[in-house]
């Protein structure tokens, strides 16, 4: 079975529906992108899989738990899906090293040494092991959304979902958080990632999904994706964010 | 019987000071309990609570301090029930410390960006524990200026406890002065006495929201 499976998923706010009808099968290993104008529902699409949003219909299957069910718990799994977000959301009272050991003491029941571990190793693969004890505010962007990635990698999460998380950053601090996510990609991670860095969509991931009108208008694998788009929905969005 | 000022009366004087740190330890003692049950409820997502919280800040706010102390120590006697100064007091200055201090919790708490709570709920932590790790921390951060602040404010209307006859620092410069007709001197002394109870404490509000939107 899939790691991610939704089917026929519908979600509304008040009378405004976002998602209609989406269906997706993501296999382990697999590395997605999610482009589209915004306000087409892709954050959403997101957010559903981790339960930060509820459905109003349908099914979220992920890695065998039914998300969209409120009597599921969704704590185990949570621990098992790591969420990024556009505006980081460190923790600003805690240190760079609490941040990430949270999740590992209170949710795994790690000690603290285990986790400080952890943190170190997941630092380390984020290059940024000497900020273990910096706060947030002593931070860049950049490198504020590299703990944010060290603070879910810590979990060891089967799935990684990233909200445009270079959306917020100055341009220049881009390339060090796409680099991160080139290497995560590298070692196999299944990743779902929302994003307007075409060329790294593109580069790195295996499939790309448009999403336009809360469907997803069309997908394919990355290179034919982006070659040669077959509705005029997806040639117009292209043109529009490649020239 | 008409008295010189003499040595002991600063010394009766700081004695009663004690009875108004003791008046406002109670009122905190109350205020606090019940006023997170406001800022819990004022920060719900139920309407019902919500509502319920608005309405006790409102009506705490909207009428005086003094006005509530005639209403315990008056107004439980006429239910049969006689309740000593001290008694009234300690109830009417809890119910008036809630509604402010629940109001300035309430704000703190919702002044913490909803991402907070959504960065701690897609790592697995339950309700409680992102108030617990979280939310609460931030929110202590942010509410603990105002709440110094209010406490200054406290423990100069315990002064208002004198006019039903419980005797801390106001009322017995009140006695004093009589005893002695001499009212300058006592009620200056009154006056230093607060001071020296409230300044640190001012000193130390200001210290705080220096450090809160300073270094963070």
């Amino acid at each position: 079975m899939a790691l991610v499976e939704l089917r026929s998923v519908v979600k509304r706010f008040g009378d405004h529906v976002v998602l209609k009808n989406v269906d997706l099968s993501v296999e382990k290993g697999e590395i997605i992108a999610i482009i589209g104008r915004s306000g087409s529902g892709k954050s959403t699409l997101l957010r559903c899989i981790n339960g930060l949003e509820s459905v109003q219909s349908g099914e979220v299957l992920v890695d065998g738990v039914a998300v969209h069910d409120p009597k599921s718990d969704l704590r185990n799994l949570r621990a098992r899906v790591g969420f990024v977000f556009q505006s980081f959301n460190l923790f600003p009272h805690l240190t760079v090293e609490r941040n990430i050991t949270l999740g590992p003491t209170i949710v795994k029941g790690l000690d603290r040494a285990k986790a400080a571990v952890l943190a170190r190793e997941a630092l380390r693969r984020v290059g940024l092991e000497e900020k273990l004890n910096a706060y947030a505010d002593q931070l860049s962007g950049g490198q504020q959304q590299r703990v944010a990635i060290a603070r879910s990698l810590a979990m060891s999460p089967t799935i990684m979902l990233f909200d445009e998380i270079t959306s917020a950053l100055d341009p220049e601090l881009v390339g060090e958080v796409l680099r991160v996510l080139e290497n995560m990609a590298r070692e196999g991670m299944t990743m779902l990632l929302v994003t307007h860095e075409m060329n790294f969509a593109r580069r790195v991931a295996n499939r790309v999904l448009f999403m336009n009108q809360g469907t997803i208008w069309e997908q394919g694998p990355a290179a034919e994706f982006f070659q040669s788009p077959k509705t005029d929905e997806l040639k117009n969005f292209l043109g529009s964010v490649l020239n | 019987m008409i008295r010189e000022l003499s040595w002991v009366d600063p010394l009766y004087l700081i004695l009663a000071l004690r009875w108004t740190v003791a008046i406002t330890l109670l009122a905190l003692a109350g205020g606090t309990s019940l006023g997170l049950v406001v800022a819990a409820c004022g920060s719900s997502g139920n309407t019902a609570a919500r509502l319920a919280a608005r309405g006790y800040v409102g009506l705490v706010q909207g009428i005086p301090l003094l006005a509530w102390l005639f209403l315990f120590f008056f107004g439980f006697p006429i239910f049969g029930i006689d309740v000593p100064g001290w008694l009234a007091a300690t109830v009417a200055f809890s119910v008036y410390s809630a509604g402010f201090l629940g109001e300035i919790w309430r704000g703190a708490l919702i002044s913490i960006p909803k991402t907070q709570w959504e960065a701690s709920a897609s790592m697995g932590l339950s309700y409680l524990e992102q108030l617990r790790h979280v939310i609460i921390p931030q929110a202590v951060r942010i509410a603990t200026p105002p709440t110094v602040g209010f406490i200054v404010q406290l423990i100069k209307n315990t002064s208002l406890a004198s006019v039903i006859g419980f005797v801390e620092l106001t009322r017995e410069g009140q006695m004093t002065a009589a005893a002695t007709l001499a009212p300058l001197p006592v009620y200056l002394m009154v006056g230093a006495l607060y001071f020296a109870l409230c300044y640190p404490l001012t000193t130390y509000s200001r210290f705080l929201e220096r450090r809160l939107h300073g270094a963070g």
